[in-house]
């Protein structure tokens, strides 16, 4: 999880359901096929919420890691 | 390995897959429709704007607004069932260490607000929110369920429809800010959280005894089914904003499917309640049919949407920590509560629609088909959505 390098960062933290989803992806829009989106997020539902996104819009779901007190998720624009 | 570390390990493993790993949808959804069989059983149906009504009632009692004393919040059953919803989804928070304060940017906050208004208005319409004017009397096999169903539909797509506006028109910003960073740095309050979540789940059931000691047993167990709505609700993330808003949203029918099991699964067991006359037929038949429910319906799927939260949804986001939820619950209460107070005073409640009791027109077994016959339809479209997003908006 560590090597992971961001092409951009989205900053979710203290929103709460469905705003970190709706504004993920408006953020990958913005991206180019292949560059790597993090989202900083503290709502517990975006764990599952994210992933299942992912997978639906044929995006990477590359994981999630934990840091002080809100979690960093990775997608990777198809 | 030795025996003892076996044991250890598989308790480990266990309290995994109950507090740190999210429970499926329909797991949720068929342990729901179980407890409101049971809570029928035991008392009566399960509901939620009575509960939060009572303590906003209170709040203009004692500013003065209200002149009559409302019911105590200890005593009354509504108001017990949320009381134990509300620690029951706070202590199962806590157990998964899932809380923490959540301070959302000031937009969400006057979304809460808003959508809480808006929740407010709709559930003194439809005499209920989503559980008491939906769920609940759908399985009480009363005929308000289904307007209210048609109103949230409509809703929950005018709601999204602004959310998405809304997030073409603000470019995205920093957002809030949360408190478990700025404390985990001075001490790993996690790690306690387990056990102040289970601290809770203790004093729950003591309090229950207590009400059983004071002749109340009946309070009680409405306590200890709160705390299981709560807990289920919470590990579950169960939520009906997400099953009437997902398949516009994602196209997502997941949370429909797990609601429209839930409901069947109910209505079973409701009617054989009702039938062997163990329970009167009335209970939960609202008199909102048609329109009341409907209009309630409509405004009070806006409002979900935009607060996030629906009536149980908003009861255990503000007992993860959600501030957001907090506001929309005081909104929700007091909108609720003046709405109601006005339209009783007006004479206009009698008004909203008429009470039909299905089984009155359809029988009991034509009911069950009907219900079954019309969330079937529903979860089958959805289903047809998730392939083809035919309406979905993003």
């Amino acid at each position: 999880m560590n090597e992971i390098k961001a092409d951009e960062t989205l900053d979710a933290r203290g929103l709460s359901c469905p705003m970190p989803l709706l504004k993920t992806k408006k953020a990958i829009e913005k991206l180019a096929s292949g560059q790597i989106l993090e989202i900083l997020g503290t709502d517990p539902g975006s764990r599952n919420d994210l992933p299942g996104w992912a997978s639906r819009m044929g995006h990477q779901y590359l994981g999630d890691k934990e840091d002080e007190g809100f979690l960093r998720f990775y997608v990777q624009k198809k | 390995m030795d025996e003892s570390g076996v044991l250890n390990k598989k308790l480990k493993e266990n309290y995994r897959s109950l507090f740190n790993q999210q429970w499926s949808p329909l797991t949720g959804g068929i342990l729901l429709g179980l407890l409101s069989i049971l809570i029928l059983a035991w008392s009566r149906p399960w509901g939620i704007v009575g509960g939060i009504r009572n303590w906003a009632d209170w709040l203009f009692y004692l500013i003065g607004v209200f002149p009559e004393k409302p019911n105590n919040p200890f005593f009354y059953s509504s108001s017990i069932m949320d009381i134990g919803l509300i620690m029951g989804a706070f202590a199962s928070a806590l157990a998964a260490k899932e809380f923490a304060l959540r301070i959302p940017p000031k937009i969400e906050m006057i979304k809460g607000f808003a959508g809480g208004l808006l929740m407010g208005a709709g559930s003194s319409l439809a005499i209920g929110c989503n559980v008491g004017a939906f769920y609940s009397p759908l399985i009480n096999l009363s005929a308000n369920g289904f307007p209210m169903m048609a109103g949230l539909i409509i809703g929950s797509y005018i709601g999204l429809r602004y959310l998405l506006w809304e997030l073409e028109k603000f470019p995205p910003e920093t957002t809030g800010f949360f408190s478990a960073e700025k404390t985990e740095k001075r001490f790993d309050w996690k790690r306690l959280q387990p056990y102040v979540g289970f601290t809770v789940f203790i004093a729950l059931i003591a309090w229950a005894y207590l009400y059983s000691s004071l002749a109340y047993t009946e309070l009680g167990g409405l306590l200890l089914f709160g705390t299981a709505f709560g807990i289920i609700i919470q590990r579950c993330r169960f939520c009906f904003v997400r099953a009437f808003r997902d398949p516009f949203m994602t196209g997502e029918a997941t949370m429909t499917k797990a609601v429209a099991v839930s409901i069947i699964i109910g209505s079973i067991g409701a009617a054989i309640l009702k039938w062997n006359g163990f329970r009167s037929e009335f209970a939960y038949v609202v008199p909102t049919f048609w329109w009341g429910a409907m209009a309630g319906g409509f405004f009070f799927g806006i409002g979900m949407v935009i607060a996030g939260g629906c009536g149980s949804g908003t009861l255990w986001r503000a007992a993860e920590g959600q501030l957001k939820l907090w506001i929309a619950l005081f909104s929700f209460a007091t909108s609720n509560s003046i709405i109601t107070a006005l339209l009783r005073n007006h004479g206009w409640r009698s008004k909203l629609g008429s009470s039909i009791f299905l089984p009155d027109i359809f029988g009991w077994g034509g009911s069950l088909f009907l219900i079954a016959f019309i969330l079937l339809l529903w979860h089958v479209i959805l289903s047809w959505n998730e392939e083809t997003n035919k309406f979905t908006l993003m």
